[in-house]
């Protein structure tokens, strides 16, 4: 292994001295075992391969070690994954090596996703010690370690360092810290940058007659859209329901709704409550992001008040609409022969809208919502090797050549992954969209990664829906999320949630802080 | 019986009546036979242009699906299938057995306390998701947790206050005298209860085992809160067909829904007899 270690980084060093080239500097480190991605990330590094090398492959190689040690004194062989349903497919190419090289054998064990929350909710009180390491997402965190089920793995990250906060290759901030740390400590590690991003069809952005009719009408130029006004206007002008064609397939559904009011409240420079855990959104930018969706609902594809991701995906595959409000997954989709036979080659994406705040500046806000990560169960047979484990598939190389694999749930969430991405990487997602994941989540703001998350985004989302369905006028069914906002906060506690919406809140984009006041906030 | 001819009216009624009922059966039918490619297409495609058994194929064969490019189906469905009909069987045979033995009792011999039987149906009176976790909590400290004979316990503690009430209201129905002249003719109580009583009720017999056979069939919350990896059923099982590649399975769900149907059509053709006169037996009271 060391003879190996040598070899590379003489290797790396003849690569940075030009006197290889890439051709037979990445043939050289694929002889030596290195795999394609890591390869062609250390060779593409502006730091130089050398350095690139030492510092990139680190988080793997020290997650490798441990992985090895954990391995041979493990008296149980097999290491248990909680998974949700349908994200094998990141985590099956690995299984062989596992097996093969430390002898552990990986075992599934897949739920629904909607009820891994609660599964490992279930193990807090059963301590079955069944599973070692648990995927939820990131939403699952505050209650899982308050329950004590999961371990803090902070004392392990400090010392294994997977480099999460790496500004050329860690998890893209504020991902870094609202999708990994509760209360400032590591509750898991990442392994899928669950964002919404926008799509449009570039074959109608394109059309010579749309893009005259559109500026006549609208005084500017066809474009995506840049702010929620655009939006609306461009969801109107390309809506043809004769055709079978909408203006927009964004969600209606229910479990779906929330993350759209979610996703324009923050773009209004809302957050969800005040420092002192207030709910915020029944408020005057409340109601006016409630009136913006009523107002889109004409022109929506007819499927919005029951579609789910995937029958999503599959009707703007399909080429049913003109917009789509998508996880990174729906731009996999889109791209695909199979799932966008309409859609292949017509995807411009774009970050999501801006909307004006009161004092006329813009605001680009995005939402991080879901967004899977790996955490270790405290009753947990070999919890080193479970940590070992995340750290090694969460690591800057693996985690590069372990999204691009069909049948997982994995999209990008660290730098390297967006900004130098490797072949495979760009193969899946294009270069201009891995810039657009990359642009949108440095504005994002998470899910409710609180105590009770689920129980205020079930609130929330009921009175959405039910605001959508005309049940509710927008302002009553505000009140009302609030008041059962304020009921869940006093039954968790209120020092407890707000110490920990604090810390959240200081971790997010400056704009936002600003435009939400959370700039002003005290300390946890 | 008496036999009459339905007005046009009726008829239509009736022709509508089952359109609605069993448009459902047909709708998953169908799907169940059609390509990926149809599964979930707009406008909504009622035959299948290319009917397949690739969906009942994936069942068995995960793989199956890549031939349409629909990969990521990780689990098959074997497992499934065996342990719902092994948790069904067992806990329906045990439920109706002594919730049996329970409705003779009560009925015959449990005059003194008549809360006897309302004690039992206090079982169904919490949610099933209210009483999960506690049943996690003590089947995990006695091992039972992921374990048949944790959930076949768990169905016969579930079922059993419906079959011992709807046993009960048969029994209830049958003169007594009847037993006691066979009594009167040397048999002991229990002889007269197993060559008098359970024949006289058989219809009841197999309607309540259809009845209590349908709710372990359908069972989802205690099979998957219950379950990790050694045990699976057909209601869990059917949650699971999701795939990052092509979502939502229906089609192999629809196989499976199918496949599962499968029993109580045969059982309930054999017995249909039975039922009908179990369900009626009782309706005029002495």
């Amino acid at each position: 292994m060391d003879e190996t270690k040598r070899k590379i980084g003489k290797a790396c060093r003849k690569f940075d001295e030009g006197k290889m080239t890439r051709r037979s500097f990445l043939t050289k480190l694929a002889a030596l075992g290195v795999t394609a991605a890591v390869a062609n990330a250390v060779s593409l590094s502006p730091f130089g391969a050398a350095t690139a090398w030492a510092s990139i492959s680190g988080p793997e190689e020290r997650a490798w070690a441990l992985a090895k040690e954990a391995a041979a004194k493990a008296s149980k062989k097999t290491l248990t994954l909680l998974i949700p349903t349908g994200s094998i497919g990141n985590m099956t190419p690995y299984v062989d090596k596992w097996k093969n090289e430390l002898g552990i054998q990986l075992e599934f064990i897949e739920e629904p996703d909607e009820v891994v929350h609660t599964k490992g909710m279930q193990e807090a009180v059963a301590k079955t010690g069944r599973y070692d390491v648990m995927m939820p997402t990131a939403m699952s965190y505050p209650d899982w370690i308050d329950s004590g089920v999961i371990y803090d793995l902070t004392d392990w990250t400090d010392k294994y360092q997977p480099d999460l906060f790496n500004k050329q290759w860690g998890v893209v901030f504020p991902a870094s810290h609202h999708a990994q740390l509760y209360n400032g400590r590591v509750a898991g590690l990442l392994n899928d940058g669950d964002q919404i991003t926008l799509l449009c069809r570039s074959d109608y952005l394109q059309d010579p007659e749309k893009m005259k009719a559109f500026e006549d009408k609208y005084g500017y130029k066809l474009d995506v859209p840049h702010t929620w006004k655009e939006y609306y206007n461009l969801a109107q002008f390309m809506h043809d329901p004769a055709k079978g064609f909408y203006g927009s397939l964004e969600y209606r559904s229910p479990y779906y709704v929330k993350w759209m009011f979610m996703q324009r409240l923050v773009s209004k420079g809302k957050l969800y409550f005040d420092a002192d855990m207030n709910p915020t959104f029944n408020s005057e930018e409340g109601v006016a992001a409630l009136e913006d969706m009523l107002a889109m609902n004409a022109y929506l594809h007819p499927d919005a008040f029951s579609f789910t991701w995937s029958s999503n995906y599959n009707a703007f595959g399909r080429g049913e609409g003109f917009m789509n409000i998508v996880w990174p997954s729906g731009f996999k989709y889109s791209m695909a022969p199979s799932t966008g036979p309409a859609t292949t080659g017509k995807i411009a994406a774009t970050v999501m809208p801006a909307d004006t705040l009161k004092d006329g500046t813009k605001l680009y806000a995005g939402l991080f919502c879901w967004g899977y990560g790996y955490a270790v169960s405290r009753y947990s047979a070999n919890p080193e090797l479970a940590y070992a484990y995340s750290q090694w598939m969460t690591s800057p190389t693996i985690s590069a050549d372990a999204i691009p694999y069909l049948g997982g749930y994995s999209d990008p969430y660290r730098v390297n992954h967006m900004l130098e991405p490797t072949e495979r990487l760009v193969a899946t997602y294009t270069k201009p969209y891995l810039k657009t994941l990359y642009d949108n989540m440095v504005n994002t703001v998470p899910d409710f990664c609180l105590p009770g998350g689920f129980e205020y985004q079930d609130a929330l989302d009921k009175q959405v829906h039910a605001c959508m369905t005309g049940e509710k006028k927008p302002k009553e069914a505000l009140e009302a999320a609030a008041h059962s906002f304020e009921r869940i906060t006093k039954r968790i506690g209120k020092d407890k949630v707000r110490k920990s919406w604090l810390t959240l809140a200081k971790n997010l984009a400056e704009p936002i802080k600003k435009a939400s006041g959370a700039d002003t906030w005290p300390d946890a | 019986m008496l036999s009459k001819k339905l007005t046009l009216f009726q008829a239509a009624l009736l022709a509508a009546a089952l359109a609605v009922v069993l448009f459902p059966v047909f709708w998953i039918l169908m799907t169940a036979i059609k390509p990926p490619t149809d599964w979930n297409a707009s406008p909504a495609i009622w035959m299948p242009s290319q009917p397949t058994l690739v969906n009942f194929k994936t069942l068995f064969d995960p793989d199956a699906l890549k031939e349409y490019g629909v990969g990521g189906v990780s689990q098959s469905a074997t497992k499934a299938v065996i342990g719902s009909l092994l948790a069904s069987i067992t806990a329906t045979t045990l439920s109706v057995l002594i919730g049996l033995f329970a409705a003779i009792g009560i009925s015959r011999y449990g005059a003194e306390n008549k809360s006897t039987p309302l004690v039992i149906l206090s079982g169904r009176m919490f949610p099933p998701a209210a009483i999960a976790v506690p049943f996690v909590i003590i089947f995990s400290n006695i091992g039972l947790t992921d374990s048949y004979v944790g959930l076949i316990a768990i169905y016969v503690a579930a079922t059993l206050p419906f079959s011992t009430w709807m046993l009960k209201s048969f029994v209830d129905d049958l003169p007594r005298e009847i037993e006691e002249a066979a009594m009167i003719d040397g048999k002991s109580r229990i002889k007269a209860h197993l060559t008098v009583t359970i024949p006289l009720i058989r219809g009841g017999l197999f309607a309540t085992t259809m009845f209590i056979f349908i709710l372990n069939w359908s069972e989802f919350m205690f099979a998957l809160v219950l379950s990790y990896s050694n045990v699976s059923t057909i209601p869990v099982q059917l949650a699971k067909y999701v795939t990052a590649t092509a979502g939502t399975l229906y089609g192999v769900q629809a196989a499976l829904a199918v496949l599962a149907m499968v029993p109580l059509v045969i059982v309930g053709y054999l017995i249909q007899g039975h039922l009908a006169r179990g369900m009626t037996f009782g309706a005029i009271k002495q």
